[in-house]
């Protein structure tokens, strides 16, 4: 009798848990779901009185791909591409060696230079927009393809601030593991590169991601230095611009299709790297 | 804050202003010259005939003595004055923008004014009403190129000319959607009937006068046509979904959606100025906000002669008929107006009715800013029924109130 009414206790409990969860789940799924089908939508216009679309096309893809006149979305879609890519790779090495430095070194300005880091990071990045961008203009950057090159110098410029969670897992490796290196007589570089980065795939991972990530979706840095030069727009702009009045009518459906597009990069890092990801946030070296 | 810190920038680095030219360097008889000209994408795209560029080249032509390369950017009228207030250094010698935009280009000092023989070629081509829409402390700041206002798209399957003349009598025969959360839509009811915006638009210090009986009265009316069966509130594109599945048949909006409704409606597609409501037994015009969009120079450029050479030109008759052949940009230019081609494009006509008879000059002084929000929310609250017939003098005062406040 016990037993049963144990059993039945947890049936009952594991059953409102999983509607529950079923419901916040599909709340939570809901807008993506839509503009998965508003793409996929045949219909023109911003506005539909049915939940589903009346019928289906890939036009909405195809278009996006063909139609480049006024809004050029293949190219905005490479330049996205560059600047992501390079500000990735530059940014995960700085937090990478940050965050290695302010594990394993021991110098003066340790604990000030973390300090400053935190405090600097409570304020808003775009608080200095207009600053970084008389800057870049006085650097010449902000004309012709050189403004790729700047909008890669802000996303991974402040890359050197992100350093906590990386840092954490370092603090991990047990210093042993660095000292008998040194024995060895490894440099300092030598043991960042090929003792402390091979045991740390799972952070490397979790930074690619995240440095990847932040470009790849930046709207305001990128619409302040681009301006007017359309051929370097960004995806973001691009979608931005879709909107406006003169576009909505037309460019909405597409909207929802590009939308769905930059959102496949994402998806794929992330499926590749999902095994190591939670490792990395849960920050531990395991064997 | 950022055109705050434009400005700032600005009047650090401020030089004078002025139409004297600095040319560049010169290449034999020929000047060399750099012009860097922005416009919306749609100006400059292969599929509709690259206007600008092709204009361009035009006067390139027109003008042996300098030897012009042209820049291209793109900046949509709405944006151009954003970026071009930033930092006018760095922007185009020749923009177009919309007069809304103007206040927030003269307060940093990023627009050019036109004096002279231009500014008597401009006046000698324009109507009073488009000039005014650009002229700010006596000061002319653009060529005007097109008009910018909403009027009226109908099904004329379901209305007949003689319905059309009315908003009330239309409603009796069909449906109709009206962006009446849109505060640049809501306010025609109220200047219809003599509620005024600074005086006659300019005189800041006069205020806004949206309180008062008259204005009671236009919100007692708007509360009743809210709540009428065949009146459609259009937001999010809703209205023009109901001319597509055909469950409604007028709708209110400007050029820019003329292509989407003429595919809608096909041969049915009316175009019409603004119709007339009843308030109390009498016939009240509705009037809109009209505005303009103009071509303007940046004070900054370095080549000033050739800038506003091509600003004017960029703004000819024959600019405008390339481009409403080119883009349906809808031309302003008098004479242009007259010739037969163009007088009897439904389109352009009901534009320009809507122009000169029933709208008012947008205001584009700096507390215009103030008004946008209080109308919105009469719109959203009569729409929600929290403004209803018991509460529509408070609710219109504090309107009024908060349309003449500095504070959000």
């Amino acid at each position: 009798m016990g037993i049963k009414s144990a059993k039945k206790k947890r049936f009952i409990t594991n059953t409102a848990v999983h509607i529950s969860l079923g419901i916040l789940a599909a709340v939570w799924v809901f807008p993506i779901l839509w503009v998965i089908l508003t793409s996929f939508r045949a219909e023109k216009g911003s506005y539909v009185s049915t939940f589903f679309p009346r019928e289906y096309t890939l036009d909405n893809y195809i278009r996006l791909f063909t139609d480049t006149s006024i809004l050029n979305f293949p190219k905005m879609f490479v330049n996205t591409l560059i600047i992501a890519v390079c500000s990735c790779i530059l940014a995960t090495f700085y937090t990478l060696a940050v965050s290695y430095c302010l594990s394993r070194l021991k110098f003066r300005l340790r604990k000030p230079y973390m300090n400053m880091a935190m405090i600097l990071g409570l304020f808003p990045s775009f608080m200095s927009m207009i600053a970084v961008y008389f800057i870049l203009k006085a650097l010449g950057l902000t004309e012709g393809n050189l403004i790729r090159v700047a909008l890669i110098l802000c996303y991974s410029g402040g890359a050197g601030l992100g350093f906590q969670i990386a840092k954490g897992f370092f603090d991990t490796i047990p210093v042993a593991v660095d000292e008998a290196a040194i024995l060895d007589g490894c440099t300092r570089w030598q043991i960042f590169t090929k003792i402390t980065l091979p045991l740390s795939k799972p952070i490397i991972v979790y930074t690619v991601l995240t440095a990847f990530m932040a470009p790849w979706l930046d709207f305001i840095f990128a619409k302040v230095i681009c301006r007017a030069n359309s051929d370097q727009y960004t995806v973001a702009i691009g979608l931005w611009k879709m909107l406006e009045k003169e576009y909505i009518d037309s460019w909405y459906t597409s909207f929802a299709a590009g939308a769905v597009l930059i959102s496949i990069p994402i998806a794929i890092l992330f499926l590749c790297m999902q095994r190591y990801y939670v490792d990395g946030v849960s920050g531990a070296v395991k064997g | 804050m950022r055109k705050r810190a434009a400005a700032l920038c600005m009047t650090a680095v401020l030089a004078v202003t002025g139409l004297a030219g600095c040319g560049g360097e010169t290449d034999g008889d020929k000047e060399s010259v750099r012009l860097m000209v922005w416009s919306p994408s749609e100006d400059q795209s292969k599929d509709s005939g690259e206007w600008l560029q092709n204009t361009c080249e035009d006067f390139a032509k027109i003008h042996p003595e300098w030897d012009i390369t042209f820049v291209y950017g793109v900046a949509d009228e709405a944006t151009a004055a954003t970026q071009v207030a930033q930092d006018p250094e760095a922007s185009a010698d020749v923009f177009m923008y919309a007069n809304d935009t103007l206040t927030t280009m003269t307060d940093a000092n990023a627009l050019a004014k036109f004096g002279g023989k231009y500014r008597e070629e401009i006046e000698a081509t324009n109507s009073e009403e488009v000039l005014a829409s650009l002229v700010k402390e006596e000061n002319l700041y653009g060529v005007p190129f097109t008009t910018n206002t909403w009027f009226m798209y109908y099904d004329k399957s379901v209305f007949s000319e003689e319905d059309i003349k009315n908003l009330d009598t239309m409603l009796e025969k069909g449906s109709i959607a009206f962006p009446f959360t849109n505060s640049w839509y809501l306010p025609a009811f109220y200047i219809g009937n003599g509620c005024t915006l600074f005086g006659d638009g300019t005189q800041e210090d006069k205020g806004v006068d949206f309180g008062g009986e008259n204005a009671v009265e236009v919100t007692e009316y708007l509360v009743d046509l809210a709540a009428n069966p065949n009146f459609k509130i259009d937001a999010d594109g809703s209205g023009l979904a109901g001319l597509r599945d055909g469950s409604i048949s007028a709708i209110f909006s400007g050029s820019w959606d003329a292509n989407a409704v003429s595919e809608a409606l096909g041969e049915n597609m009316g175009v019409a100025a603004l119709p007339t409501y009843t308030l109390n037994g009498e016939e009240k015009q509705m009037m809109s906000y009209a505005g303009s969009k103009a071509i303007g120079v940046n004070p900054y450029s370095k080549n000033m002669v050739p800038a506003v050479e091509l600003a004017v030109y960029l703004g000819s008759a024959e600019a405008q008929l390339s481009h409403y052949k080119l883009r349906n940009v809808i031309p302003c230019n008098t004479e242009l107006l007259k010739e037969a081609e163009i007088a009897e494009d439904p389109l352009v006509m009901a534009q320009n009715d809507t122009f000169n008879y029933t709208s008012i000059l947008q205001p584009f002084v700096a507390k215009m800013n103030n008004c946008w929000i209080p109308v919105e929310n009469m719109g959203k609250g009569i729409r929600n029924k929290s403004v209803t017939h018991d509460n529509a003098k408070e609710q219109t005062e504090s309107m009024n109130e908060a349309m003449n406040s500095d504070g959000i």
